[in-house]
């Protein structure tokens, strides 16, 4: 189920988002955090993805932002 | 579930209805023009209330002018990390509380009026049909036999045996990819300060664009009514002109638009200074090779 997730998201950056000027305020992109988010948490990921997309708006001024990762940090 | 979308419905039809109401007397309630003419309207307005985003960005993009000299600074010093150097991008714009990016609101905002339109048309394509929002059932009757281009506006290419409706679907569909594909043209060739990295990506994302936006519009396309194919069809057009303008009358500094815009000013004025407003351009940064992702570098003029 997870791979599927993030096998999805993968075809997204790999074919659909480069076609599109950058447009995400955050570090690592809401794609890459999705993916990330999605292998270490699974269904908590998708929440923690959903969560970054609604802090990804008009209003913040991004920044850095990781998903947590228990003990060792995330592979990028 | 419905709690959540019966106030979009009742929006959407509300508009919609409204506009229709408007127009009525003069193409007749009936006809296909007035409805399709409010479903153009819908999209007329929410891409009313999107402008003021629109110009908050295109504000900040200007406003990364002057954090030139930070952003030349963090480029050179991790020019072989591309990653620390998109950090870094960011916690610039952080502490500067600007960012020009526009991030994924615009876009998701308008899926869930996108979605309430879909189930409102297709409603009205149920046969007997059905009504939604505040339709009512003679709305609804008159909704279901409007035509945009003799191609009943609820209808869709998988549903009906009519080839007018394909046609118009087929034609549909080929807009849509064709707005999409001159929109990035557009924002890439002229609108963004020259990037430094391969015009082999440029080339390739047209590629995608040229062949994969077809098939995902026309895989999609084919489910949709019509009428959800005309606010899709609108919102491209509003998105192409909105962008058209803004590289014509107020495009991002280190744009190609930008610097066509300078001469002509210069011209204006009668200053006779060498035209070549392009000489500092030969001071690149440094190359950054991969993907997309790396920040919108500016530069100065």
């Amino acid at each position: 189920m997870r791979k599927i997730f993030v096998g999805i998201i993968h075809f997204y950056q790999k074919w659909i988002s480069p076609s599109f000027a950058p447009r995400c305020k955050y570090y690592p992109s809401c794609s890459s955090y999705a993916a990330t988010a999605i292998e270490n948490y699974g269904i908590k990921g998708v929440a923690m993805a959903a969560w970054r997309l609604l802090r990804c708006n008009p209003w913040s001024h991004g920044g850095v932002d990781y998903v947590v990762i228990k003990e060792k940090v995330g592979a990028n | 579930m419905d709690a959540i979308l019966n106030p979009l419905y009742f929006a959407v039809s509300w508009v919609i209805i409204t506009i229709h109401d408007l127009l009525s007397p003069i193409f007749s309630e009936d006809s296909g023009v007035s409805w399709s003419l409010s479903i153009i309207g819908l999209v007329i307005i929410i891409r009313i209330i999107l402008i003021p985003l629109f110009v908050k960005q295109i504000k900040s993009q200007r406003a990364l002018t002057a954090l030139q000299p930070h952003m030349k600074e963090i480029q050179k010093k991790y020019k072989d990390d591309r990653q620390k150097q998109s950090e870094e991008m960011m916690k610039l714009y952080k502490e500067h509380k600007t960012n020009p990016l526009a991030s994924c609101f615009p876009i998701l905002a308008q899926a869930p009026i996108f979605f309430a339109l879909f189930t409102v048309l297709n409603g009205i394509g149920r046969n007997p049909p059905v009504k939604r929002g505040v339709l009512t059932q003679e709305d609804v009757v008159s909704a279901a036999q409007a035509k945009f281009f003799g191609a009943p506006i609820s209808d869709t290419f998988l549903g009906s045996d009519v080839t007018t409706v394909k046609i118009v679907t087929v034609f549909l569909i080929a807009f849509m990819s064709a707005t999409t594909f001159t929109t990035q043209r557009q924002l890439m060739v002229k609108g963004m300060p020259k990037m430094d990295s391969s015009n082999n990506m440029m080339l390739q994302q047209q590629k995608i664009m040229l062949y994969l936006f077809p098939v995902i519009f026309a895989v999609s396309g084919v489910n949709f009514p019509i009428g959800v194919l005309i606010y899709w069809s609108t919102t491209n057009l509003w998105t192409w002109g909105q962008q058209y303008y803004v590289i014509k009358r107020n495009p991002t500094p280190g744009s190609p638009a930008y610097e066509e815009l300078e001469r002509k000013r210069k011209q204006k004025n009668g200053d006779i200074q060498s035209p070549d407003t392009g000489s500092n351009e030969t001071v690149q940064e440094p190359e950054i090779k991969g993907q997309r992702k790396q920040p919108k570098k500016k530069k100065k003029k």
